[in-house]
């Protein structure tokens, strides 16, 4: 290990990593992560469909001409929004059944089974008690979202099996339906035991309210609060933006969605009118917003500037797996799409990603909030399209500001030199990890 | 060498980023430019008088039943122009609420055409303040018993419709004959209102509610007099739409508290409108 890192960071955060790679939850977490790409990989694309091209506030539906009737496009639209969120939208579950089956299987139970059960566990917890829509489900839950909350049920799911049944035996009964039915009785016991559980959770405990609470916290923190100090203001954007990053690594929410923009902040439309009387960015009352700082210069390709990471790999990596996935997971990078990239690699979760996840976006809004302090660039004060690229919001938002634009290029450029080394530590450190799965640490399935 | 091989992704990924960028870029500056001639304000509120002897509080109870009943959130403003033209506040307005309800009250709150004419100048005052205050540029009108009158001298005297849109407007027994039965005994007013008639917004959606009690009025304003409305809008306006309400509480002044109302007033003043969220598809999953 020392031969492969020379500097002393590079080795502490490579022997953290690998301490935290013996923690039970991070092998389930990674095997759960790459199992559900496939289905984030189709969903992003589709999403792009869906939310960039076809909606009318997308990126691309504002160029295209009014379809609002037409029935083809209405088919069509509606076809995207059923697969896109049966799979963007209902990874969740995918992941409780791989959480929960891998889980079952390294304590040799009935992974089958077990996987089974933890998806129908979390349809239940997710499930809306209405008597006008039966069969309705809190889609947070089930989204990309809530993939901590799934991976975390999956693994209890799985723990409940360890617990409450006893081992698979090995041999085989000689016919089928005999086989079939030991399965299910030795499971049995605990499949009763978790749906149980998740009945008396979804009936006691409004899920999405409390799931949501820190977020409706923040979401109001961040419209209602304003200061006239800059300084306050630069820290308050920062610390939402902290948050929402945060929250996204871990596979949860925040306040700022890189695909709605706001439009509510107080400040926002102080600047707009502004800019509409004035008819120049230049001078807007407000320098620092949230648009102005994290939407434009914090989320190239999404939260956590994942494009500046793709690109990086493009530049420095010899993966070939890294170099796929970066492949696939471009053109949804580019509307602010991450699911994919953050999935595949993976970065969720992936504690060699964290620093650069966070410092390349707080790096990039320091720099931003530096030269709009200073008056080299206008703030982006005018509505964006859902989707705009992350490299052309600010240049966009601005009303074609060369200045911004020559900001937001060197704000990628330092992106990508802030997540280069981290690649390479990645790279090493999964060698490593080959190696340990090769000798037979945990079965890759 | 690997880098080698890959940079043909990172040409390709510039030459889409350009590609994207330029016609978005010119759409951006032609949006920015229809923008700049007309503010863009998510706000679309609704603009509520009261009718004769009332004053700004007469729909505190309405909008604690919409809030309560459809699960929304409304703020409620509300407004007192004095006889000295100064105005009054109580209430707010939350921040990104974009349907607030806005009610402008009088001091002077007397019946008369005399009257009428003086609050429709006071509330032009009111709405010229609003429209600075919140930037919006468009909305929805409400107007009980008298104050449907003064909404539609108002659109008639001061309303500019080159600048705002007014979406919808909703009244409730608005007596565009006054106490006439017989519309074709035409009071003064009504004949001023059919004179002026031409300046009245074209695009305008029009909904007279009448409440009748024995088919001929509702305990104070006759049917006809109601009904006279159809000779100032009829093909003028966008659509004109009258509709009787009969029942218990359809008399003058229980009206609006009405359940029948208070799904139409739901319907044509909130949930029906081109600023409204509800018709986009849900945002989530983000």
């Amino acid at each position: 290990m020392n031969k492969l890192f020379t500097n002393k960071f590079e080795r502490s955060l490579a022997k953290i990593t690998l301490k935290l790679q013996q923690l039970l939850f991070y092998k389930i977490a990674q095997k759960t992560l790459f199992m559900i790409f496939p289905f984030v990989l189709i969903g992003s694309f589709l999403k792009i469909i869906q939310a960039v091209i076809l909606s009318k506030e997308g990126f691309i539906g504002t160029l295209l001409p009014d379809f609002e009737d037409n029935w083809l496009v209405n088919s069509i639209i509606g076809v995207t929004n059923n697969l896109s969120n049966l799979t963007l939208g209902f990874v969740s579950v995918l992941a409780a059944f791989g959480a929960a089956k891998y889980t079952a299987k390294h304590f040799k139970r009935d992974d089958q089974l077990a996987g089974l059960t933890s998806m129908v566990a979390l349809l239940i917890i997710s499930y809306i008690y209405s008597k006008a829509q039966p069969l309705s489900f809190h889609n947070n839950l089930l989204s990309i979202r809530g993939t901590l909350f799934a991976i975390l049920l999956g693994m209890f799911v799985g723990w409940i099996f360890k617990q409450t049944s006893p081992e698979i035996p090995h041999k085989h009964l000689p016919n089928f339906t005999s086989n079939i039915l030991q399965r299910t009785f030795i499971s049995l016991r605990s499949i009763l035991i978790v749906i149980l559980i998740a009945a008396l959770f979804s009936a006691l405990v409004n899920v999405a309210y409390y799931s949501h609470l820190p977020d409706e916290f923040m979401d109001s923190l961040a419209t209602n609060y304003q200061s006239n100090n800059s300084g306050i203001e630069f820290l308050k954007i920062s610390g939402i933006a902290l948050y929402t990053i945060i929250m996204s690594f871990l596979g949860w929410s925040g306040p700022y969605s890189p695909l709605d923009i706001e439009k509510s902040d107080p400040n926002i439309l102080d600047n707009l009118y502004y800019a509409l009387n004035h008819h120049t960015a230049w001078g807007a009352p407000h320098d620092l917003t949230s648009n102005s700082l994290y939407h434009a210069f914090a989320t190239f390709g999404g939260a956590g500037s994942t494009l500046a990471l793709i690109i990086a790999i493009f530049l420095v990596s010899r993966d070939p797996d890294f170099q796929t996935v970066a492949k696939w997971t471009m053109i949804p990078s580019v509307f602010n799409i991450n699911s994919g990239i953050m999935t595949g690699i993976p970065v969720m979760f992936n504690i060699v990603f964290l620093i650069p996840f966070i410092m390349a976006p707080l790096i990039s809004m320091l720099i931003a909030a530096t030269a709009l302090s200073l008056h080299l660039m206008p703030p982006c004060v005018y509505p964006i399209p859902s989707g705009t690229p992350g490299p052309l919001i600010a240049f966009i938002g601005t009303n074609g500001s060369w200045q911004a634009l020559i900001f937001t290029l060197i704000d990628i450029v330092v992106s990508v030199y802030i997540y280069i080394p981290f690649v390479k530590i990645a790279e090493k450190l999964k060698k490593i990890d080959n190696l340990a799965i090769e000798e037979g640490d945990i079965d890759g399935q | 060498m690997a880098n080698k091989r890959n940079f043909k992704y990172l040409v390709f990924l510039a030459l889409f980023l350009v590609l994207l960028g330029i016609p978005s870029y010119l759409w951006n500056k032609n949006s920015v430019k229809t923008m700049a001639g007309r503010y863009n304000s998510p706000m679309s509120p609704i603009i509520m008088i009261p009718g004769s002897s009332a004053s700004a509080n007469r729909f505190d109870d309405l909008v604690k039943t919409i809030n309560s009943k459809y699960g929304e959130h409304h703020s409620l403003l509300k407004l007192t122009v004095h006889t000295n033209d100064k105005i009054t506040y109580s209430g707010t307005i939350k921040a990104g609420d974009t349907r607030p309800f806005i009610v402008v009250g009088f001091q002077n709150n007397n019946d008369g055409y005399d009257n009428i004419k003086k609050q429709a100048r006071w509330f032009s005052i009111a709405f010229d303040q609003l429209k600075q205050r919140y930037r919006f540029n468009n909305f929805n009108a409400f107007g009980h018993s008298n104050g449907g009158l003064i909404w539609t001298y108002y659109l008639e005297h001061y309303f500019d419709s080159n600048t705002f849109d007014v979406n919808q407007m909703l009244t409730v027994g608005s007596p565009y004959n006054f106490e006439e039965k017989n519309s074709n005994n035409r009071t003064q007013m009504l004949n001023d209102f059919i004179k002026h008639r031409d300046k009245l917004p074209a695009d305008l959606a029009y909904y007279s509610i009448a409440g009748t009690k024995l088919y001929t009025d509702d305990g104070i304003v006759p049917l006809g007099s109601v009904d006279s409305g159809k000779y100032i809008f009829e093909g003028i306006i966008k659509h004109y739409t009258l509709i009787t309400l009969t029942g218990d509480k359809a008399q003058h002044s229980d009206m609006i508290a009405n359940s029948q109302f208070i799904i139409l007033f739901h319907q044509y003043m909130i949930g029906n409108n081109k600023n409204n969220p509800a018709q986009t598809p849900s945002k989530n999953p983000r």
